[in-house]
């Protein structure tokens, strides 16, 4: 049962802005998160503030630089089958296209993506956990086979979002607004480790919301990717996944940005699969390297031991595919 | 056979009399074996189907309940006064209410539970109960209840249950009475006999129904008339039990249930809702309607156990099998149900020396139902994958081996003959229609992707019988009613009825009303479950029709100066087999005319005595393994199925698809996942986490392969069930499959990454 509160539909930003000040206002883009979390009891709301009237946060466009800018309530599936982000944002495009289920695809937003909650079932559940308030973790010592085996600390989720680890590849900057100013945070930035803070997911003030997101112009050379591995082939959040975004010159890899999802509480960069590669023409024994340097510090717990070794095979296949 | 309490039927079951005359088989037919769509597939897809979901009445209140949080507790007090003072709420029930300490989990005339019960035994126990003019409300009255508990040690997981420290469940120990065991032969001289033997040991993970339309149903009185609308795959039963829990005489309890939104074996048991439901409704003296949300569908409403396996099977090396050896645990919640498997291990194969063992547990987890073939498919992993392991040794084909050693009669007692047994040609035009020699030949390696095939033979061991009354009218304008007692739990009952009657009396099908599901107005029928309301029905729709036909000949022959057998019936006209001159419209009639309709009783016949029935099947499948990411893709299945006479080949084929989308779920990706060393709670209780396969995890190519022999000695349709058999030998098919792929076998299902990831790791480490 979800709470009772007020829907307020601005037609503006600056309108929606105002709203934000309102005891614990809510941004609904698509809803497919906001109504699974106030009906779990993830968090409750007083008023919430719907984007779907603000024709300034809509739309996929290209940039005067040559680049792309997603409004931040361009819809997942619009994302997946724009023709400019299939053409040269490849691990978006990839990413985008096995989010959720087709369902969740047409109404699920790109900011919307970014900020979503974590789907740790302690957390969605009926456990008071260290990242609703309580005194625990419950994963830690628990059903901890989907959780992460990097960046646990004191809170052990894996961030669930397909669509930041291939952003982030891309070296996409959000565009975020408050009442009083706006910035700029890059996608990579964007998400807050436990380290930092187990009780927030992103560095988003209460009054700020994405505007847009800005993808730099694809380099020369650019051959990026997205695969994720499920339980199920549909409406399934990652095991483990990986974004790639190398530069070749020629047959070598120039420069390369590598982020994994279902890894880590954030999108989480593999600078040891980067270093081992650049360089390179990835033949097999750098990719043999590259696979070793993914799990490179891992910590696993006592029941996701498995994701060693998936994450070894996902990216030598993932290596392999973009080599060829 | 299988447990025979797994379809326990609420309530007496009254006895049916004998047709008369006897009706014998059909010998060619028009309508029944063809393609029928749903005769309420418009209702169905365009919403007007009224589920008892829908139910909406004047001034209906909405119930909620309050469930313990905690997997094992003692309750020390609850405070509803807030509660009982929220705005809207209109009752609040619990132990202490007036008529509602009521015994429930009856087992053998002994009772294991209270419809709220203060020792709460598994996370979900009911504890209160509240009805209120809103969902909402309701809801909120919930919440507002305050209850202290005593939170006490806890034990999930079956093999802890035995242990000597592990917490009582119910008294007298966790052991679920005595283990169960079947014997035959002399088990030591048959492996002493054998020149192979293989054992392993297997498991499988507890499922859920999940159906889609959440369990509930709305209660409303009339003075002392009680009206039910609930979700259920019976309403006589659920009758009988309001009955018995309100004093009733069984004629004032009215159950309808025209809809039903899947049940898998979950709704064939009365639920504590609808009673709670009927005592806040007399209560409040208004009707009440009682929902449960999705999470009570996953913790509270039954399931299909996780069993453990151990299997051991010896065999001459001509293939020819001396020994099988089966052990099963297994734990069916906190209330006495059982959680045995072990009947195909017994059976399925000639053996002459075979010892089965089942061994059921309490733990503090809810309570099981029957699912889709309760026990049958977990043995089939274990049983099916170990067969293939021994074929292996053998160097035989895994088929060739099993048809060397196929069942030819039910090895019990003296032995006992099938009324018909196509199990072999399952195999052998399934195989066939699959292409299974060319696929075992086809290459295995695809860079690191694996592709293997695999089969398994399976019964099914339930076959259906009396009773059951059907009632039809024939109407002079050439429409007909058919009155049925079944549950149409979205199998397609209500059309191959139709299909019946369309047959026999050339009624054409969209002429046809069926009533059914309703105990006020509809004749008595077992609740469908059991894969029998086909075999069980049928005949009687049969008869009912043949009633019907034989008075309207007789009718015709007065009139045409004729006997009844000179006359046929023939796309409604009447006409001499020897004088075509001599004929009658169906509206010439006179003396149906002068009434107005026919009306025409059927019953079921009893089964044939000294043989048994069992519907056979043989599945095949084949997958492609991501030997990188432990990823399964499941390519293709082929069913071939031997359930007797197909009825309806679009709702035959869809059962098949069915069972083989559940058996996909059971096998590849469907796992009830408890927080087993902290809370003992269950935290996948939605469909995110709990992973139901969805199109894109069943394969791209589905066969149904009937092999469409009637079974004429057992009924005089000729049929057998069909819905269980479809997913009995599902997962054990793509295990064999993905041991084809791997050559090795996985042994836990479901096969989810980490489990074929384990078994490549292992390979990699033993290399």
């Amino acid at each position: 049962m979800l709470p009772k509160f007020s829907h307020v539909r601005p037609d503006s930003l600056r309108k929606a802005l105002s709203f934000l000040d309102e005891n614990e206002a809510r941004i609904h883009g698509g809803g497919t998160d906001l109504i699974g979390c106030l009906r779990d009891r993830i968090f409750t709301t007083e008023t919430v503030v719907s984007l779907s009237a603000i024709n300034e946060l809509r739309g996929i466009e290209p940039t005067a630089d040559g680049g792309l800018r997603l409004g931040a309530t361009a819809t997942i599936a619009e994302i997946a089958e724009n023709p400019t982000v299939v053409a040269g944002y490849g691990a978006l495009a990839d990413a985008a296209g096995v989010v959720a289920s087709p369902q969740l695809r047409n109404q699920g937003t790109i900011a919307g993506n970014l900020c979503q909650k974590p789907r740790c079932w302690y957390y969605r559940g009926d456990f008071n956990c260290l990242r609703k308030g309580g005194e625990i973790c419950y994963a830690y010592e628990g059903e901890n086979q989907q959780h992460c085996i990097f960046g646990g600390d004191t809170c052990f989720i894996v961030h669930p979002s397909d669509t930041a680890p291939a952003l982030a590849a891309h070296g996409a900057v959000c565009r975020v607004s408050s009442p009083s100013a706006s910035r700029s945070v890059a996608v990579e930035a964007l998400h807050v480790p436990p380290s930092v803070d187990p009780r927030r997911e992103t560095v988003l003030e209460d009054d700020e919301i994405i505007t847009e997101i800005l993808i730099p112009k694809p380099p020369a050379g650019l051959r990026a990717s997205y695969r994720k591995v499920r339980d199920r082939a549909s409406w399934d959040f990652a095991l483990a996944g990986v974004a790639l975004a190398l530069v070749f010159d020629g047959d070598t890899v120039a420069s390369a940005r590598v982020f994994l999802s279902g890894a880590a509480p954030v999108p989480w960069r593999a600078v040891g699969v980067e270093k081992a590669i650049i360089g390179t023409e990835l033949d097999n024994a750098t990719i043999d390297a590259a696979a070793l340097a993914t799990v490179d510090g891992a910590e696993p717990l006592a029941k996701n031991g498995y994701k060693i070794e998936l994450f070894k095979g996902l990216m030598t296949e993932q290596l392999e595919a973009i080599r060829s | 056979m299988s447990d025979e309490h797994a379809y326990h039927i609420d309530g007496a079951v009254p006895e049916t009399p004998e047709n008369d005359p006897d009706s014998g088989a059909w010998r060619k037919t028009v309508v029944v074996g063809t393609r029928q769509p749903k005769i309420d597939a418009y209702e169905r897809v365009s919403g007007t189907a009224v589920y008892p979901h829908d139910v909406s009445l004047p001034d209906m209140l909405h119930g909620a309940i309050l469930r313990c949080p905690h997997a094992h507790a003692r309750i020390l007090s609850i405070d509803t006064t807030e509660a009982e003072k929220m705005p809207g709420v209109e009752a609040v029930i619990t132990s202490k209410s007036p008529g509602a300490d009521i015994p429930w989990y009856e087992r053998g005339g002994q009772f294991y539970g209270k419809l709220f019960d203060d020792h709460c035994r598994h996370e979900g126990e009911e504890v209160a109960a509240v009805a209120a003019e809103t969902p909402l409300q309701a809801v909120d009255a919930i919440r507002a209840i305050k209850v202290e508990y005593e939170v006490l040690p806890f034990v999930v997981d079956d093999d802890k249950a035995l242990l000597p420290d592990a917490p009582a469940v119910q008294e007298g120990g966790n052991m679920m009475g005595e283990p169960s065991v079947r014997e035959r032969g002399d088990l030591a001289a048959g492996f002493a006999a054998a020149d192979v033997i293989v054992e392993s040991t297997y498991s499988t993970s507890c499922q859920i129904h999940a159906p889609l339309e959440p369990h509930g149903s709305v209660a409303k009185w009339d003075g002392n008339k009680l009206t039910v609308w609930d979700t259920t795959q019976g309403v006589f039963g659920v009758q009988q039990t309001m009955a018995k829990v309100f004093g009733l005489p069984i004629s004032s309890v009215r159950v309808i249930g025209h809809y039903m939104g899947g049940g898998f074996g979950a709704k064939l048991e009365t639920g504590k809702y609808t009673v709670m439901a009927a005592i806040m409704s007399r209560m409040a003296a208004r009707p009440v309607k009682l929902f449960l949300p999705r999470e009570d569908c996953f913790t509270v409403t039954g399931n299909r156990p996780g069993n453990t396996m151990t299997v051991k099977i010896g065999a001459k090396s001509d293939g020819t099998l001396t020994a099988i050896d089966y052990h099963s645990h297994g734990s069916a919640g906190a209330y006495r149900y059982g959680a045995g498997t072990s009947a195909q291990a017994a059976y399925l194969y000639t053996c002459p020396n075979m010892r089965t063992e089942d061994v059921s547990v309490y733990t503090h987890t809810g309570k099981a139902r029957p699912m889709r073939a309760p026990g049958f498919p977990q043995c089939s992993w274990s049983l099916e994958q170990t067969m293939d392991e021994l074929a292996a040794k053998l160097g035989m084909d895994p088929v060739e081996f099993r048809l060397q050693n196929l069942l030819t009669e039910l090895q019990r007692g003296d032995g006992m003959p099938f009324t018909s047994n196509q199990l072999a040609a399952c195999l052998t035009e399934g195989a066939k229609a699959f292409g299974w020699e060319e696929a075992k030949k086809a290459e295995k390696q695809q860079g690191h992707l694996r592709r293997g095939v695999g089969a398994a033979a399976s019964f099914w061991a339930y076959p259906g019988g009396p009773p059951s009354t059907v009632v039809v009218k024939l109407f002079a304008d050439g429409s007909a009613n058919l009155n049925m007692g079944a549950s149409d739990i979205g199998t397609g009952t209500k059309t191959w009825a139709a299909m019946i009657v369309a047959e026999e009396l050339g009624v054409p099908v969209e002429k046809i009303l069926v009533e059914h599901a309703d105990t006020a107005t509809t004749q008595y029928a077992t609740a469908s479950g059991g894969s029998k309301t086909v075999p069980s029905d049928s005949p009687a729709v049969r008869a009912a029709a043949m009633d019907v036909k034989q008075q309207l000949l007789g009718f015709a022959a007065e009139q045409l100066e004729t006997t009844p057998g000179d006359l046929k019936l023939e796309n409604l006209e009447i006409v001499s087999r020897t004088d075509p001159e001599k004929n009658l419209a169906l509206g010439e009639v006179e003396r149906l005319n002068r009434r107005g309709l026919l009306m025409g009783t059927g019953y079921r016949d009893p089964n044939p005595e000294d043989k048994v029935t069992f519907p056979f099947a043989a599945q095949f499948c084949e997958v492609e393994v991501n030997t990188r990411t432990g990823e399964i893709r499941i390519l293709r299945f082929l069913g071939a199925h031997d359930s007797g006479r197909v009825l309806n080949r679009l709702t035959f084929d869809n059962q098949v698809f069915g069972g083989m989308a559940m058996g996909i779920g059971l096998g590849v990706t469907e796992e009830r996942v408890l927080d087993r060393s902290q809370t003992g709670k269950m935290v996948n209780a939605n469909f995110h986490d709990y992973k139901i396969p969805t199109i894109l995890d069943v394969a791209d190519t589905h066969v149904c392969h009937p092999i469409d022999q009637p079974d004429n000695e057992f009924n005089n349709t000729g049929t057998k069930g069909l819905g269980e058999p479809a997913t009995i030998p599902t997962a054990a098919a793509i295990g064999n499959a993905v041991a084809d792929a791997l050559g090795t076998h996985a042994v836990n299902a479901p096969l989810t990454p980490e489990k074929i990831l384990e078994v490549l790791r292992t390979q990699e480490m033993e290399a």
